[in-house]
């Protein structure tokens, strides 16, 4: 499974959503992505990429594509 | 056993009122992960006995609470094991007892270092990984100081305060995600903290108790196994003093 991959299921698990809807998704835009929601999301994605996300980067991951920002620029994840 | 397959951690292992804590999860079945400060050979023999005793596992980890780094290798070393967490038990803390006026910002920055902000750097990793799994239990470990004040412990019983804070906050923003966050708050306790404390001020202090004598170490870990298990499934944001009825 290729990183990009890993870090949509992870999206589509944790929210209950599908593939198509996670271009521009952004933190409260669906009711699952709260607050509680969204460390459901780091914790997938910590566990997914084997990481521990700093506190500011989780208060920084705002939308699917802010996530991807963050983990190619500060854990070494490539997409 | 009222834990049994569970997995814990507990910090603060190595005396007092973890030790007891570690010992009482043990014996009802539970796998613990064990933080102390530092390796320490008897402790690490002492867990080995003891998981052996009860046919679970208990892996010492180490880290010191004034090091972030450290907190998080030592999480890291958990997450590593992939396994679920049910129970966190956060009960590693400091006491430096001085009278208002003559406690520095530094003394209590450091007091609160480790009675407060380490325990909340811990329970936001360890409730993320309850949260997706969609369960747990947290037990802090307060005092009747931050509830009643005491002489002479600005610095602890403003620390201890301040988890009771965190404590019911956490409640209100957990139980949806099926996570229990309670506390407990001790009262004098026969610890090696409270061995540097005056026999007159025991004394004293005994004189305002229902019963009247010092607490005990496993007493206290029975009422935090309690509030860890699910025979308190309904409690949430509750700080249960353990004081033998002190006024």
């Amino acid at each position: 499974m290729t990183n990009l991959e890993k870090y949509k299921n992870s999206f589509c698990e944790v929210f209950q959503i599908e593939d198509s809807k996670l271009i521009g998704l952004s933190y409260q835009a669906i009711p699952t992505w709260d607050s509680v929601g969204h460390m459901s999301l780091v914790a997938a994605l910590e566990q997914e990429f084997d990481i521990m996300m700093e506190t500011d980067d989780i208060i920084d991951l705002s939308s699917f594509e802010k996530g991807m920002e963050i983990l190619s620029n500060n854990y070494e994840i490539v997409f | 056993m009222i834990l049994n397959s569970k997995n814990a951690i507990i910090t603060g292992c190595v005396q007092g009122i973890g030790k007891a804590t570690l010992e009482e999860f043990a014996n009802n079945g539970a796998n613990i992960w064990a933080c102390a400060l530092e390796y320490n050979a008897e402790f690490e023999t002492y867990c080995k006995k003891l998981a052996e005793k009860n046919n679970i596992w208990i892996k010492p980890i180490y880290f010191n609470l004034l090091n972030q780094d450290e907190i998080k290798a030592g999480l890291k070393q958990i997450s590593n094991d992939k396994l679920p967490i049910d129970i966190l038990v956060n009960i590693a803390g400091i006491t430096k007892d001085a009278i208002t006026h003559m406690v520095t910002m530094d003394q209590m920055k450091f007091i609160f270092e480790i009675n407060f902000f380490s325990q909340i750097y811990l329970t936001q990793f360890v409730t993320k990984l309850m949260i997706r799994q969609g369960y747990g239990s947290v037990v802090n470990t307060s005092s009747i100081s931050a509830i009643d004040g005491n002489y002479g412990q600005l610095s602890y019983s403003s620390s201890k305060a301040a988890l009771i804070g965190a404590t019911k906050t956490l409640s209100k923003e957990l139980a949806s995600k099926g996570i229990r966050v309670n506390a407990i708050a001790p009262g004098v306790i026969s610890t090696e903290m409270n061995r540097i404390v005056p026999d007159s001020i025991i004394q004293e202090n005994i004189k305002k108790m229902k019963i009247k004598r010092l607490g005990k170490v496993d007493e206290v870990a029975k009422t935090i196994l309690f509030l860890a298990s699910d025979l308190s499934n309904y409690i949430t944001g509750q700080i249960i003093r353990i004081d033998g009825g002190i006024k």
